[in-house]
């Protein structure tokens, strides 16, 4: 062979081998450009996933729902003690001085209260300190703290609950800028001290873990980022496998790619889990600091900040309400990391070190505390929301609660079953009531049982049940609004009398006492709830009216025009009960009762208005002659036990309804600012032993005591005039004398004058049963 | 070799190009929104955000109201160029305590409740109404009805914003309320009545609207 030849054999030969080489070489190269392609395939898919839940998933926050923000002004009819209750409720802490926004001082009768403020759908209450002194059950004088004059404020609302989907998830979102000091100091040294260096997972953090779990033997640290927290937190479910760990590794690279630091440390702290209670999950640092605190998060100090950021490692696990020496320990480490950081220091230390956990005894989410009333609010939203909306969408529901009033409600409940305990049967009788303002149709509080706390059977809105006596006013209404037949001192007859209806049956009705009281005037026949009178008069001026004027008044029902009507054989429930009376207690105007004053978005922009709504059903002049009737009911009727409770020179006005057999107590009546109806009976529709004065009337009372409401006006309105009338025949005096009555008439309808008193030879009054009417005067006697 | 390889750093660098976008927002709030600062708790000093948008009502109708004596001017008579607010701290339908009809009680009877409140959030709904803002207006006017229900004054200027705002049933219903409560201040009831007459008009009630003023002359 030649050189050449050679050279080129060991060329080729070389170069075969070469190519052998590169084979292995290039099939590597293959293999891994096959797997960087996978990788990045699979990068893909995590990253879109990773968008889809940030970017196009929206966070579910239910829909708050606030009760009424207290007003405040000088003469307000306001007690000092329920002024505290209502701050305590916000969670306001009582402070030597308020300095800052959340506290309060007391010192007598003044308090200096720094208000949080509040933005409501129509204007803005600002963060402020004002003055607040009380007298005598009133708001004596109202100042900002400067002294300068101060007509009326809003303390913001206390929020009552929330409409919580179905994963009954929570929050109250916050920014990064309403973060308190610390917090992010903390978290950051506590959970990722590189934080705002690395990229989404930190190698150093795993190392220093690898090292301390590594030296110590078993696993105490994790190396997890607070990126690496979050994805874990918002996608995968709590195994810990090591496939679990690269996925969670990986997708927070990609998150660290989209978005930046701050953008992610505020999904953060709107979704790390920091508690459960019951069946609904806390998540985030906002709905954690009212849960543990009943404060905005905001206003947290730093003892409080650690303890809440120590519990990012195990919210159960350190849960200071179960495990309080754990939880301290935990809020100290935090403190003592922050001290060795240099962030905070020594005396900052101590001092935080030397607060108590500062938890409130119970969380705060509350969902429960209002069952009933919440029940109402809900019912009305879904007639105008989606659920969707209702329970994702972060709504804010503006009510008319007012949680005061609804506190003492459940006061009066528990304290008129405490009297009434001994009575036979009385542990299997229910209860419900319901407080109306009457002006305004707004539902104030409401008790749905005997238990009120309990969500269940809501009797306010679900139980319906003959309304008895309840419905005579409709009776007297219509009667008194033909002037020209009926005034509140008509003569009827107490007399029983049969029915016959169309099948042949007899409807025979009895009084209570089963007694005949003759010749009554027509304002007794409804304060004493008279069945006899009542029965006879709603025959004369027709079922079908009565039936019609309750339904004007507001009762919606849909009885039949049967006589047994007239006497309440009729069903309502409490609710329809109130709305009916409210047109009574509004003076013939009725205004659809409302639990929703306005619902907002989560930004605060107007959804919905729920406005006031009134229309004339009735003109005032009879609506008041009823009333006045009512009133007397309370004075001198079947009412009357309601002044055992309730101060004499309270004036009101009421009905008590008792059913067939005792089955259903029955209490419905009004002062000049407050309704309340009162329910007592068994579910089963069983015997009680109650009769409305008995058993509802004892409810209502007991609330009205301690409402003390404003007397009922006694301004008299235009077409009605006020004139002095004997007790015997209801005839005008010339002057007053013993015993006579100062009656109410519409213009025009006013009687004749006639007997003169002080002439009379005998001593009766007109308050008695069995007042005999002279045989003499009777022929002189017209149907007026 | 090299092509292979330039071909899958451009495949590579295509699909990360594909998987990462422009720089956005983690949206934090429900609806993609800004969530407002201090949804529950406003700590800091917010400004004051007005709603100012316009309800789909025609024109801003701003009624001077009728002193003791003087007849009022309507709306649409002319646009008014006084507004309400420069005289917001007087009361509207300055009138003596009544001594006119012995029997009715005094009007003191009926402003028992303390004026200052009240004077206030009339004020403030003034405000609000000269801005655009009818529905907030009407909360204002609310307010003051719960801390006042009897004062007719509250129920005159909430009947005035339903009329503005179309809401003509209502208007004369409110206006029906407030004359419930105005015996013994005849101002006001003259102008109770016009607004019930203008409400009527608006609904096609021409007789109604004829007897309503015939009612308003009377108290003139």
């Amino acid at each position: 062979m030649s050189k050449q030849q050679v050279q080129r054999k060991r060329k080729k030969k070389t170069a075969g081998k070469g190519k052998g080489n590169r084979g292995w070489l290039g099939l590597l190269i293959k293999l891994s450009i096959v797997a960087a392609l996978g990788l990045a395939g699979y990068m893909v898919y995590l990253d879109a996933i990773v968008q889809e839940r940030f970017a196009g998933k929206r966070w579910t926050v239910p829909a708050r729902v606030y009760a009424r923000p207290l007003e405040l002004y000088a003469g307000q009819k306001l007690q000092q003690q329920d002024f505290i209750t209502e701050l305590q409720a916000l969670g306001y802490r009582r402070t030597a001085a308020a300095q800052r926004p959340g506290s309060m001082s007391v010192n007598g009768s003044q308090i200096e209260v720094f208000v949080r403020g509040f933005r409501f759908y129509d204007g803005e209450e600002r963060a402020q300190r004002v003055r607040v002194r009380f007298a005598s059950g009133q708001v004596a004088a109202l100042s900002r703290a400067d002294g300068a004059a101060l007509p009326v404020i809003r303390l913001e609302p206390l929020l009552i609950g929330g409409l919580y989907p179905a994963h009954q998830e929570d929050r109250i979102l916050i920014r990064l800028a309403e973060t308190p000091s610390y917090l992010i100091q903390a978290l950051t040294t506590v959970e990722d001290r590189d934080f705002f260096e690395h990229h989404g997972v930190s190698l150093r953090s795993i190392g220093r873990a690898a090292w301390v779990n590594a030296s110590s033997g078993r696993l105490q640290q994790g190396g997890s980022t607070l990126t690496q927290q979050l994805v874990k937190n918002f996608f995968l479910s709590n195994e810990r496998s090591l496939s679990r760990k690269l996925n969670e590794a990986l997708m927070a690279i990609l998150l660290e790619l989209h978005y930046d630091k701050e953008e992610i440390l505020e999904a953060y702290l709107n979704e790390v889990f920091l508690g459960q209670d019951g069946n609904r999950a806390v998540h985030g640092f906002g709905l954690a600091s009212q849960y543990y605190f009943s404060q905005p998060l905001a206003e947290l100090e730093l003892h409080q900040v650690a303890l809440l950021v120590g519990m990012v490692k195990g919210a159960s696990f350190y849960n200071p309400r179960r495990h309080p020496e754990r939880a301290k320990e935990r809020r100290d480490l935090v403190l003592d990391m922050l001290a060795e950081q240099g962030a905070i220091s020594a005396e900052q230390l101590e001092v935080a070190k030397q607060q108590t956990l500062g938890v409130t005894s119970k969380g705060s989410l509350a969902n429960t505390s209002y069952p009933a009333f919440m029940d109402l609010v809900k019912r009305q939203l879904r007639e105008d929301y989606r659920e969707q909306d209702l329970t994702e969408e972060g709504l804010r529901i503006f009510t008319s609660l007012d949680p005061v009033l609804q506190q003492k409600a459940e006061k009066s409940m528990a304290e008129a079953f405490a009297r009434l305990k001994g009575r036979s049967g009385i542990d299997q009788v229910e209860a419900a009531m319901v407080a109306v303002r009457p002006g305004s149709g707004e539902v104030l509080a409401m008790l749905g049982s005997r238990q009120p706390r309990f969500a269940g059977f809501n009797r306010v809105l679900d139980a319906s049940r003959p309304v008895g006596s309840l419905v005579k006013p409709a009776v007297y209404l219509t009667a008194l609004a033909q002037p020209a037949r009926y005034t509140l001192t008509s003569h009827l007859q107490d007399k029983g009398f049969s029915v016959r209806d169309s099948k042949g049956r007899n409807w025979t009705p009895q009084n209570y006492d089963r007694k005949e009281h003759g010749t009554v005037f027509l304002y007794q026949g409804l304060a004493r709830s008279y069945n006899l009178s009542t029965a006879r008069l709603g025959m004369e001026v027709g079922v079908a009216e009565v039936l019609k004027t309750a339904r004007l008044l507001g009762a919606d029902h849909d009885w039949p025009a049967f006589p047994s009507m007239l006497l309440g054989a009729g069903s309502l429930t409490p609710l329809q009960v109130a709305q009916m009376y409210q047109t009574l207690a509004n003076g013939g105007f009725h205004t659809p009762l409302r639990a929703i004053h306005n619902v907002l978005t989560a930004d605060g922009e107007p959804l919905g208005r729920y406005p006031l709504h009134v229309e004339q059903r009735f003109a005032a002049a009879p609506v008041y002659l009823v009333r006045e009737a009512m009133r007397r009911a309370m004075t001198e009727g079947t009412g009357r036990s309601a002044y055992n409770r309730i101060p004499r020179d309270l004036r009101v006005a009421g009905k008590t309804g008792t059913s067939n057999d005792l089955r259903d107590s029955w209490f419905a009546g009004f002062a000049e600012d407050l309704l309340a109806v009162a329910w007592m009976g068994r579910d089963d529709n069983g015997k009680t032993s109650l009769t409305g004065a008995t058993g509802a009337l004892q409810l209502w009372s007991e609330l009205m005591r301690s409402a003390s409401p404003s007397s009922l006006s006694d301004q008299v309105p235009e077409g009605v005039t006020e004139v002095l009338v004997d007790p015997e025949q209801g005839l005008q005096v010339i002057e007053p004398c013993e015993g006579v009555l100062r009656m109410p008439y519409m213009v025009g309808s006013e009687p004749d004058y006639g007997y003169f008193c002080g002439v009379s030879s005998s001593a009766e009054s007109a308050d008695e049963e069995g007042n005999k009417v002279r045989g003499w005067l009777k022929g002189w006697l017209n149907r007026r | 070799m090299n092509k292979m390889m330039c071909a899958v750093l451009l495949g590579v660098g295509v699909l990360t190009g594909c998987a990462s976008t422009s720089q956005r927002e983690i949206p934090v709030v429900e609806s993609g929104a800004r969530l407002s600062p201090g949804v529950l708790r406003d700590v800091g000093d917010q400004p004051l955000v007005v709603d100012s948008r316009q309800e789909n009502e025609p024109v801003v109708t701003v009624m001077t109201p009728p002193e003791a004596g003087m007849p009022a001017i309507a709306s649409g008579d002319q646009p008014a160029a006084v507004t309400w607010g420069a005289t917001e701290d007087q009361k509207l339908f300055d009138e003596p305590s009544s001594t006119m009809s012995g029997a009715t009680p005094s009007v003191a009877a009926a402003t028992r409740v303390p004026d200052a409140p009240v004077q206030a959030l009339l004020s403030t709904a003034q405000q609000q109404r000269g801005k655009g803002d009818l529905n907030g207006a009407a909360s204002s006017l609310e307010r003051a009805l719960r801390i006042a229900p009897q004062e007719p004054q509250v129920l005159y200027r909430l009947s005035e914003i339903r009329l503005m705002q179309g809401d003509l049933a209502q208007a004369e219903q409110l206006a029906q309320r407030g004359l419930s409560y105005s015996s013994g201040r005849p101002a006001l009831q003259a102008g109770l009545w016009d607004l019930i007459a203008e409400a009527r008009e608006k609904q096609g009630n021409s007789q109604g609207a004829a007897e309503a003023r015939h009612k308003a002359r009377a108290f003139m």
